[in-house]
Parts: C-alpha cells; sequence; structure tokens
C-alpha cells in the first residue's frame, strides 16, 4: 500500500495531509501522486496554488523532455485539480481560488490538447453543457464544466439561456452521450423539464443521459421531471457524469 | 426570546416594522419582504405584469403594494429585481416576460478595469432609478405612515458582479485585491446615491443586497473587501439598513453583526438559533422561510412550521428568505402572517 511519504512533493504531501479527510479519496490520492514522477508533482502543486505561468512553463518543459502528453494531463493537471475539487467542497477554498485553478489548468491543456488530438486520444467522455432559456447566471455552470474538464471530460458549453432546440442541436451534432443543464432562478426551473420534454419529443431521450444542477434545484425536483441524475456542486457534477457514463473512479 | 412586550394591535404594520428593526418591543413579530413577493397571480390581479412593472412607476407601486393589501405583510417593497441601478449604470439588460424575472447580461460587461468605471450624470433620472424614486412617492402618498416602505440599494459587491462579470470579477479579487477595493470605493457611490435619493422620496429603510454569498466566498473575504465599507453605509445613510446576501453565512454573521446594519435578511441555509446566537441582539434578523423547497413546492403545513421555528429562535422580522419564485401560490404566502399571528395567540394563552 503507498504511503504519503512516497510522495516526493513536499507541498502536495502537506495538501493531502492538511485537506483530505475522508480515507478513500485520502488512499486513493496518496496512490495516485506516490506512483508519479517529481516533475508530474511539481505541475500538480503549481495548479492547486493558482500559478498559472508555472504550470504552463513546467507543462511545457515536461512535453519538451518527452513525458508523454496523456500521462502531463493524468498524473500532473487532472491530479491536481483533484485536491482542488476536494478543497472546494469541503470550503477550504471558495471560488475565487478555483478559478485561479481553473485559469491554470488551461494553461497546462492549451499544450496537451493538440497532441492529444492530434494522436486521437479519446477523452473519458463528452458533455453538453448549459444554462436553461431565460437563465443568464453561470457561474455554476462553469465551476461544472472546470472540474469536468479537470476530470479529464471534453465538454462543450453552450453557455447561457440555451434554448430546447439549442440543446437538442448540440447533441445531434456532436453525439455527446451525455447533456448537462443548470439554472439558478425558480422561474427557469421549470425550463430544463421542459427541454427533457423536446428530447422525448424529438425522439432522443434514450440517446442521451441528462443531468441538472443549480442553487434551487433538489433530487426531488430532478425525479420529478424525469432527469437521470442531479449533482448538488461541481465535484458531486464529475462523480455523476463518471457514473452516468460508466467511468471509472481513476485511482 | 420575549420580543412581544406590548399589547397585540397597539402598533400599526410601519410602526412594528421599525421597531423590529431597532430591537425595540413590538406588539408582534412584524411580516416583512426585504426583497420581492410579487407573483405572476399578483401581476394579473392588479394588472401590473413584468417587465413593465420593473420600468413604470405606477404598474411598481401598484404591483408592490399588494404585498400588504393582499398578502398582509407589514412592509412593501417596491423594487422587485436587482437590475435598476446596473441598467443606469450602463449594463445591458434582458428584461423578460411576465413570468421571469429582468437580469443583467454579465457575460457582456461594461467595465474592464478600475478607471473604466464611470457614474453617470444620469443615475438618479434614468428610466429604471427614476422609476423606483416616482413609485416610493407613490406608495408614501397612498399608505401614508400606516406602512412600512423599504427601499433597495445595491452594494458595491454586487454592482462589481453586474458590471465586470462575476468571473472576471472574482479572479480580480484574488490576483489584485487593491485594484478591487479601488473598484468598490469608486462603486460605493452608486450605493450611496441611490440610497439617499430613495430616502428623500420617502422610504422607512433600505435592504442593500451585496451578493457576497457563502456559496461564491469566503467569510474571510466579507471581512476583507466588505466590512469596513458596510460600516460607511450605516453611518452614511440615515434609515435602517437591511444588509441582504443569500446562502450560508454564519461564517460571516459575526463580522456583520459590527457593521452597524440594522438586520440582515438571511437564507434558509442557515439555522434560525445558531443565526440568532451569533448576532447576540446586534443586529435583527429578517427570514428566512425558504423559497424553492417550501414555499414554492411545499403547501402552507410545512411553511408555518418555518415561520414557528424562526419565531421559536426569536428571530425579529419573519419573511422569505429572498425575492419568491413568481409561481408561488398565495396561499403559502398568505400562511406566513397568519402563522405569526396564531403564534403570538398561542403564546399569549399560554402566558
Amino acid at each position: 500500500m503507498a504511503e504519503i511519504t512516497d510522495i516526493t512533493n513536499e507541498f502536495i504531501r502537506q495538501e493531502i495531509e492538511e485537506y483530505i479527510e475522508r480515507p478513500e479519496e485520502r488512499e486513493r490520492t496518496i496512490k495516485t501522486f506516490s506512483k508519479s514522477r517529481p516533475e508530474m508533482q511539481a505541475i500538480a502543486a503549481a495548479l492547486i496554488d493558482g500559478d498559472n505561468d508555472t504550470v504552463s512553463q513546467l507543462t511545457r518543459q515536461a512535453l519538451d523532455a518527452g513525458i508523454e502528453a496523456l500521462e502531463v494531463m493524468d498524473y500532473g493537471l487532472i491530479a491536481g485539480m483533484g485536491i482542488v475539487g476536494i478543497k472546494f467542497r469541503q470550503n477550504f477554498i471558495f471560488v475565487p481560488e478555483v478559478l485561479a485553478c481553473a485559469r491554470a489548468m488551461k494553461a497546462g491543456m492549451a499544450y496537451i490538447e493538440p497532441i492529444l488530438s492530434a494522436a486521437g486520444i479519446d477523452p473519458i467522455g463528452t458533455v453538453i453543457m448549459g444554462t436553461v432559456k431565460g437563465d443568464l447566471h453561470d457561474i455554476g455552470k462553469n465551476l461544472c464544466i472546470m472540474m469536468l474538464r479537470g476530470a479529464g471530460f471534453v465538454v462543450h458549453d453552450l453557455g447561457v439561456d440555451t434554448s430546447p432546440d439549442k440543446f437538442i442541436e448540440a447533441v445531434e451534432e456532436t453525439k455527446a452521450p451525455l447533456l448537462g443543464m443548470s439554472a439558478l432562478l425558480t422561474t427557469t426551473m421549470p425550463n430544463m423539464g421542459k427541454t427533457i420534454d423536446a428530447f422525448i419529443d424529438a425522439d432522443l431521450r434514450d440517446e442521451v443521459k441528462i443531468m441538472v444542477g443549480g442553487a434551487p434545484v433538489t433530487q426531488e425536483f430532478a425525479d420529478d421531471m424525469g432527469a437521470d441524475g442531479y449533482g448538488k456542486d461541481a465535484l458531486a457534477c464529475v462523480a455523476l457524469a463518471k457514473s452516468l457514463l460508466g467511468v471509472e473512479v481513476k485511482s | 426570546m420575549d420580543t412581544q412586550t406590548r399589547p397585540v394591535g397597539t402598533m400599526n404594520s410601519r410602526q412594528r416594522v421599525l421597531a423590529a428593526l431597532r430591537r425595540e418591543p413590538v406588539d408582534r413579530t412584524p411580516v416583512c419582504n426585504p426583497t420581492s413577493v410579487a407573483t405572476v397571480e399578483l401581476m394579473d390581479l392588479v394588472d401590473a405584469p413584468f417587465p413593465d412593472a420593473n420600468r413604470v412607476p405606477e404598474l411598481m407601486a401598484r404591483l408592490a403594494a399588494t404585498g400588504h393589501t393582499e398578502l398582509g405583510f407589514d412592509s412593501i417593497m417596491p423594487v422587485f429585481s436587482i437590475i435598476q441601478e446596473s441598467s443606469a449604470l450602463g449594463c445591458k439588460i434582458q428584461w423578460e416576460q411576465k413570468d421571469n424575472w429582468p437580469t443583467v447580461k454579465m457575460r457582456e460587461p461594461i467595465f474592464q478595469d478600475v478607471q473604466d468605471i464611470r457614474i453617470p450624470p444620469d443615475l438618479l433620472t434614468h428610466q429604471d432609478t427614476r422609476c423606483v424614486l416616482e413609485a416610493i412617492k407613490i406608495l408614501r402618498k397612498e399608505f401614508g405612515n400606516e406602512v412600512a416602505i423599504i427601499g433597495k440599494t445595491m452594494g458595491p459587491w454586487s454592482l462589481g458582479y453586474h458590471c465586470f462579470g462575476v468571473e472576471p470579477f472574482l479572479l480580480l479579487s484574488l490576483d489584485n485585491p487593491g485594484k478591487t477595493k479601488a473598484c468598490l470605493e469608486k462603486l460605493k457611490a452608486v450605493t450611496v446615491e441611490f440610497g439617499l435619493a430613495q430616502i428623500e422620496a420617502g422610504v422607512d429603510a433600505l435592504t442593500l443586497p451585496d451578493h457576497a454569498t457563502g456559496d461564491l466566498v469566503s467569510g474571510e473575504y466579507y471581512a476583507r473587501y466588505l466590512r469596513d465599507l458596510h460600516i460607511e453605509f450605516a453611518q452614511r445613510l440615515p434609515v435602517p439598513l437591511i444588509l441582504h446576501i443569500r446562502g450560508k453565512t454564519e461564517d460571516r454573521m459575526e463580522y456583520i453583526a459590527q457593521t452597524g446594519m440594522s438586520a440582515f435578511h438571511y437564507d434558509s441555509k442557515n439555522d434560525p438559533q445558531e443565526s440568532m446566537r451569533i448576532m447576540r441582539n446586534r443586529t435583527s434578523l429578517v427570514g428566512n422561510i425558504n423559497n424553492p423547497e417550501t414555499l414554492f413546492s411545499k403547501g402552507p403545513e410545512e411553511v408555518r412550521k418555518e415561520v414557528y421555528q424562526n419565531l421559536n429562535a426569536g428571530v425579529q422580522l419573519i419573511g422569505p428568505e429572498c425575492a419568491i419564485p413568481l409561481q408561488t401560490a398565495l396561499e403559502n404566502l398568505k400562511e406566513i402572517p397568519n402563522a405569526v399571528r396564531d403564534w403570538h395567540k398561542e403564546r399569549a394563552a399560554k402566558n
């Protein structure tokens, strides 16, 4: 069994000691980092620190040194974002810090994505995300997108005020097996149900799993309108996406 | 906590609300709406639909009055949304229809940096701020000193979201605290000017929404960026101020209690007993009946239960946690004042 002392990076060790309380998450994180190279741990540490310049620089260096893009993504960027997500869920950090970490992730992915794309490497899943019709709020949706991307999903962001037709069009075009809808307002929450109905009418409901979330949304409401799942926060959204697509949790 | 020290029926609505905001004795706990209680049903009842009721003074006043005349609340709040001064600042607004609130198009920010911030000369004469001022005058004339009329002036943190966009503003707050404070300093002029204009128009109190919510930022953030500004507002705006912040806020209530705000409009994510314990009678609490799960989705019995929880905790003013869903059933809203009256009757019978 991996021990925390197997991790060479002191910052990562401290982060695990201080912030990861759940035994299974702790074990999984230690296992991931204990088998990662020091260079990957340094990338993860910079990402957790929200330092986009350092992440950019270290990612480029790692790739130049011949480390595979997939390894940099999994053991540097995604592993780092895993700790960020847990800290956010536990209220150790808040949205500004997560935004900075996501910016750092993006800086690293700018080098990784073209390589993976050229090599034809599939993401762990593709998700369509959007805020429903009549609702212009997107911070919750964007946090979910950051965490989904941080977990290795490819996300097509439809933005705000998204009509049922736009959701349908996006699913038809991308063949994405998963759709996420968000609403902040009680007045726009019913538009999630209307969008699900539109998928039924278009005979596409069986083609796509639908997850919903947003401040006023509850599990009960999600069940009533026929969604496949409800995520109460960004980290729950990632777990739900993995579960709906049958993706195993990476160790 | 024993708040009823005067015989029931000896105060009018306005006296009751103002006394509770000062934590003075009341004949019964007031029912208060520091944010909107407009519903589609009420719009139909008085023929004052959204979006026009947000832009035409007569319609705004007519719809606002229903909070008292139809629902039996002790206060009237004519500002149903949070966009009036942002519209005057130049933000683009999606006005929507009767069944939805108008919203600032925050994806199209009007400012990128502190030097971009300009307070337009027509801040108080712009259609959407003038509408509020005119509506207040109409309501004051109609209701005299019988009902508390509450205005609303947005705090600089919320204006920052509207004018810079939520994500850019939050990132700025992390990357450059000095610049963020400079932005807040400039934007606070809007809060003060619009607040003073509403006081001149006749409001009894002002709600001051400043959405430094626990869903987005830490309690420490509130202390760093907003506590001093809120102290300043409490000193410069000479009516009781009701701070409104959504979400879980127990981690910042101690700071809020230090500001001199008369009241804090708090969310159902916070426990009434614990919130009262933190406030220690330094700031009144208003709230915290849950909107989406209770008022919108459940029945009068569940509403009553939450009203009683708040009254048992000693919460000084009872009301929904935030602007209520526009499709909320009127029977649920009317249950709030009914439950408050019954609670007082039951308590009087016990004594």
